[in-house]
Order: structure tokens, then C-alpha cells, then sequence
């Protein structure tokens, strides 16, 4: 087992030293752009803004104020690109350029067993993987917090933060590695597992966003108000865009039948209409963690499946 | 039974899919330790498929191949066993010192000083990188890496097929000083039947994924005779002798038998090379293949 996982990380030292340089380098900038972001918070020109989703406006020109969230996005871009970037440039080559070259039969023929070659291999690439994906996604909790669900900053339902953030960041990860690890092992041609790959991992990546946009997994929750005192304000929750006017008997309907703010006119319209309460559907802030859990399940789940798959069909294809 | 043969198969048979053809079929044959086989065969006759099962890369579908007694691909057998296939497979972007650490890693026993020589004789130098040598300079690294686990029985695919004569000469003394030295089995596959001639002990034939011969070499050279003469004769081969090949040409008749007893009738006798020994067994799966049934009727 030593002398495979010394095969395995003379195999895979570069692509450790790589994914290692790029933390080091998103450290570094997450360092220098978070304490420019808390200087401009200690400036005191942040604080007359509110914690609902509307900007506020900077005195005099009007113009919306904001943090510089700017290089905080393109982490959270990297961090969602990751499961692509480590199933197409990691596990694709994984087996696959043994399978290629057929020098596994070379491996197979000296002192090392299946079993070896595959766990040494995949263990090292997993293990780097979760570090490297962990503390990526670690990053960009910090550097995110100051500026967390603030009308200047970013909402925990803005996809770079809540697909970027988390532990989903490191189950994709491992995902993205099992999936190209098992394409790999498929497909004989290494450039057709790669591309392979980064079909399977981008279209998981999109199914799993349009899942978040529809809330399949994370069903919002719906708020309602009589029509005679103010409605809770939206705040940092995240909307559906439904929103309307209810009748007693549950049925839903558009918010344009009684278009006046909340008092007496309103009120009026809506017994005349016979609307018992007006709605909105929303996932308060607290559902961050419950799409957090959702995907890392899903996701945690698929690599699990693929690499059992992987370990089933290591018999049969090598 | 003190001495474990080198491979022992019984029933031995292979596919790569379960409705597929057979690739190896009911094969039945023992090769003894301490000698140098020749593995025999035309194309497609399986003799890869055997090496591979006894090098523990593929599994048999059928009976049961031991090598050293035994099962191929376990951690005894793997420590025991060395194969190097076909294709000789190694990483291109190592250099030829990170191949022969990387055996070194990858094995429980490893004779450094050995596998250095290997590489030495070739003249190859330790930092060039493989995917930079010539076909016959990654042969011998192979070679050495296969070699420097120390094998008891070294399996070789064709070792000599991309290889200028000189270095077939080389590499094949490497071998001969091994196998003197240490007593390693060796068996090797090859379509070069006339340098088998000095080298080889033992002779495993395949012929359709069946085991034809399965002899001791010098045994198989005297058992049999290579006669010409006049074809109206040669309807009394076939008893007590077995006729492997028959060619008629005129009034004339050349065959190759095993001889059991004496020889009756006027023939002129040669003894055979082992080299038109095997060439008389691997075309007579020809000839009965294309000739037909007219042929076999006037041997008999």
C-alpha cells in the first residue's frame, strides 16, 4: 500500500500543487479585499442602510451604495466551477490514463493488487479534494460575512453564496471526482472521459440551481397578513415571486383586483372581493442551511453511488 | 510431489464475455520449474490470454490455472510472478531512474543493483525520460523492472518483437544469465521459432485456444521425423505413426511424423529442427482446415 500511495502522489503532486496555489492565492486576495470591505463599514457610511433587500442610497447623488462584492462572486464562480474543473482535469485522467496507456497492466503486474491501485489513487485524490474544496468554500464564508444579507452586500440566496458556500462546495467536489473517476474507467480515451465529465458535472450543477429557482427540494413557506396592518416585510427572505390575494377558501389570486397599500381602502376591497388575507411565498434566511444539507445530501449521495460503481466494475473492466 | 510445477492448468478456459467465443478451452498441461519455455502459436491462438491468467490480470472463466501452486493475482503469487506484457506499458513522462524507483516502491523484494545493470547494458541513461527511448531501449526497461522484483517465474508476451537483432541477442542473453544464475522459470512467447531453438526446454504449442504440445523440448526434436519419398507409400504412415503434416506433390510425398517404432517402407528420413516441428504442428490446423475432407480420406 506504501509504495502505491507513493506512485499515486508522484502521479498527482502537481495537481495537489495546483489546486494548493490556487487557495494560497484566494486567501490572499479574500485577506486583502475583506479588510477593505470592514474599513469602509468602520467609515460609517453603511450604517443608516436597513436589512431589507433595497439598496440604500448614498446622501446627495442618490446612486445605490455597495460593498465591493466584486472579487468575493468570482470565488464563489470557482467554487461552483470546482466539481467540473476536478471531474474533468482530476478524475477523468484518474484511471483513465492508466486505461489509456494500459500501464495498469504494468502496476497490476508488479506488487500491487486492484484493490491498491484504485483505493491509493482515489484515497489521495478524494482526501485532497475535501481539503482543498473545504477550505475554498471556508474562504468564502469569511470573507462573505461582513457583508452577509445586507442591501450593500450579498444575500445568502444569491447563487454564487448559496451554491459557492458550504459544505455543498465539498460534496460537489468529491461528486465532480467520482464522476469523472467512473468516466474514466468507461471510456477508453481519456479527451472522451474529460469531455464526458464536464458534461455530466455541468448539467448536475445546472439541474441542481433550476431545482433551488423552483424550490423542489427546499419548499418556501408562505406568509400571510389581513389586509388592515402592514405585511412582514420581505427582509432577507428569499421570494418566489408569488404573491397575491387569498380567499376563504384557500384560492389564490392577483394582487392587481385591490392594488392599494394597507389601511381601509384595502380592506374594503377585500371584503367586497371576499379575500380573507394577502400572501407572499418566500425561504427565510434560516433555509440557507436546509439547501445547504439538501445538496450536499443529493450530492454526497451520487458520489458515494458512483464510486461504489466504480469499485463494482474495477473487477470486470481492468 | 516436492517441486510445485512453474503453471499447472486443469480444464483451464477463458472469455472475455459471457456469451463470447472461447478464447482458451479445456487446457490441460503442466510446465516444470527451472526451465525455459517457449509458448507457440499463430496469432489469435490465445497464448496473451494464457499469460495474462497466469500473470493475475485476467481471471479464468473455466477450471484452473496455479502458477508456483499458486492462484495467480493473490499477494503470494504477485511477489513470485513477474509479467510483462505485449505492449510493455510504462509511463512516458518518467524517467527511466523514476521507473526503476517506482518498481522498487511497488515491490516487496527489489534488486536495485540488478535492475540498474538491466538498464547499464543497455546503454540507456538513468535521466532520460521513456517516452524518449526507442521501442528496443523501453523493452529492456521493462525488462528490468520485470527482473528486478527477483521473479521465480518471469512471464514474458513477445518480448523480442520490436527489437534489431543485435539487441534480441542481448536482451536474450540477459535472460539465459538469469535463468543460469538464479534458476528462474522463464516462459516466452514468440513467433521467432529458430532462436528458440538454443534457448528453450520446454514447448507449450496452442493451437484455437487448445493446448497442443506440451513437451520436453529435446524429447519433442526426437520423437519426431521429417520423410520424403514416394507417394504410393504413404498410406502406411498413419499405423503405428502419427502423421502431424502431410504434403503430396507429384508421385511425391513429404511428411512429418511422430514416430512410434520402426519406420517401414522406402523413405528418406531427416531429423527435424524443433523449429519444423512446431511449424508442422501450428500449419497442420491449416490443412486440415482448408483442404477438407479429400485430403484426410488419402492419409488414411
Amino acid at each position: 500500500m506504501k509504495g502505491s500511495l507513493w506512485l499515486a502522489w508522484r502521479q498527482q503532486r502537481m495537481l495537489v500543487g495546483v489546486g494548493l496555489a490556487v487557495l494560497a492565492t484566494a486567501a490572499v486576495i479574500a485577506a486583502y479585499s475583506r479588510s477593505g470591505m470592514l474599513d469602509a463599514l468602520r467609515s460609517g457610511l453603511f450604517d443608516h442602510c436597513g436589512t431589507g433587500p433595497l439598496h440604500c442610497a448614498q446622501t446627495g447623488t442618490g446612486l445605490p451604495l455597495l460593498l465591493d462584492t466584486a472579487p468575493l462572486k468570482v470565488l464563489g464562480a470557482l467554487n461552483i466551477a470546482l466539481p467540473v474543473l476536478i471531474g474533468v482535469f482530476w478524475g477523468a485522467p484518474l484511471l483513465g490514463r492508466d486505461r489509456e496507456l494500459g500501464t495498469h497492466r504494468m502496476i497490476l503486474a508488479q506488487g500491487v493488487s486492484r484493490g491498491q491501485w484504485f483505493a491509493s489513487r482515489f484515497g489521495l485524490a478524494a482526501a485532497s479534494t475535501t481539503v482543498i474544496s473545504g477550505l475554498l468554500a471556508g474562504v468564502f464564508a469569511w470573507w462573505w460575512r461582513p457583508a452577509a444579507d445586507r442591501s450593500y452586500g450579498l444575500f445568502w440566496y444569491e447563487s454564487t453564496v448559496l451554491n459557492g458556500s458550504g459544505p455543498r462546495v465539498v460534496a460537489a467536489a468529491l461528486f465532480g471526482l467520482a464522476a469523472g473517476t467512473l468516466l474514466g474507467l468507461l471510456v477508453r480515451r481519456v479527451l472522451s472521459a474529460m469531455g464526458l465529465a464536464l458534461l455530466a458535472t455541468g448539467a448536475t450543477a445546472l439541474l441542481l440551481e433550476w431545482a433551488h429557482h423552483v424550490r423542489l427540494l427546499v419548499p418556501p413557506l408562505t406568509y400571510t397578513s389581513p389586509g388592515s396592518t402592514p405585511k412582514a416585510p420581505m427582509g432577507d427572505k428569499w421570494s418566489t415571486g408569488h404573491y397575491g390575494l387569498t380567499t376563504a377558501s384557500g384560492h389564490r389570486e392577483d394582487v392587481m383586483n385591490c392594488p392599494f397599500p394597507s389601511g381601509s381602502r384595502l380592506s374594503d376591497c377585500m371584503d367586497r372581493h371576499g379575500y380573507v388575507a394577502r400572501f407572499y411565498e418566500a425561504n427565510p434566511a434560516g433555509d440557507y442551511w436546509a439547501f445547504q444539507w439538501t445538496d450536499t445530501a443529493v450530492l454526497g449521495g451520487l458520489a458515494l453511488l458512483l464510486t461504489a460503481v466504480t469499485m463494482l466494475l474495477l473487477r470486470r473492466r481492468i | 510431489m516436492t517441486v510445485p510445477d512453474a503453471l499447472r492448468a486443469t480444464g483451464l478456459g477463458f472469455r472475455y464475455r459471457a456469451k463470447g467465443g472461447w478464447i482458451l478451452r479445456d487446457c490441460e498441461f503442466a510446465v516444470p520449474t527451472g526451465c525455459i519455455t517457449a509458448l507457440v502459436g499463430r496469432n489469435g491462438a490465445g497464448k496473451s490470454t494464457l499469460l495474462q491468467l497466469a500473470g493475475g490480470l485476467l481471471r479464468a472463466g473455466a477450471g484452473e490455472l496455479r502458477v508456483l501452486d499458486a492462484v495467480p493475482g493473490t499477494p503470494e503469487a504477485r511477489a513470485r510472478v513477474a509479467l510483462l506484457t505485449q505492449d510493455k506499458p510504462l509511463y512516458p513522462r518518467f524517467t527511466v531512474a523514476d521507473t526503476l524507483t517506482m518498481g522498487e516502491k511497488l515491490n516487496t523484494t527489489w534488486d536495485r543493483t540488478g535492475a540498474e545493470r538491466t538498464v547499464r547494458e543497455g546503454g540507456i541513461a538513468p535521466s532520460a525520460r521513456v517516452g524518449e527511448l526507442s521501442p528496443g531501449q523501453r523493452t529492456r526497461v521493462a525488462l528490468a523492472l520485470a527482473l528486478g522484483k527477483r521473479p521465480e517465474l518471469l512471464l514474458l508476451d513477445e518480448p523480442m518483437a520490436d527489437l534489431d537483432p543485435v539487441a534480441r541477442g542481448e536482451i536474450m542473453a540477459t535472460l539465459m544469465a538469469e535463468a543460469a544464475e538464479r534458476g528462474t522459470t522463464i516462459v516466452l512467447s514468440s513467433h521467432v521459432l529458430p532462436e528458440l531453438e538454443q534457448t528453450c526446454d520446454w514447448v507449450l504449442l496452442l493451437r484455437d485456444g487448445r493446448i497442443e504440445l506440451s513437451e520436453e523440448a529435446g524429447e519433442l526434436r526426437d520423437s519426431h521425423a521429417l520423410l520424403t519419398g514416394h507417394r504410393d507409400q504413404a498410406g502406411n504412415l498413419a499405423e503405428p505413426h502419427t502423421v502431424v503434416r502431410r504434403r503430396d506433390s507429384g508421385r511425391q510425398t513429404t511428411a512429418l511424423i511422430r514416430q512410434h517404432g520402426p519406420l517401414r517402407g522406402d523413405w528418406h528420413v531427416e531429423r527435424p529442427r524443433l523449429e519444423d516441428v512446431l511449424v508442422g504442428y501450428l500449419q497442420a490446423g491449416e490443412t486440415q482446415r482448408t483442404a477438407g475432407a479429400g485430403r484426410t480420406e488419402a492419409a488414411a
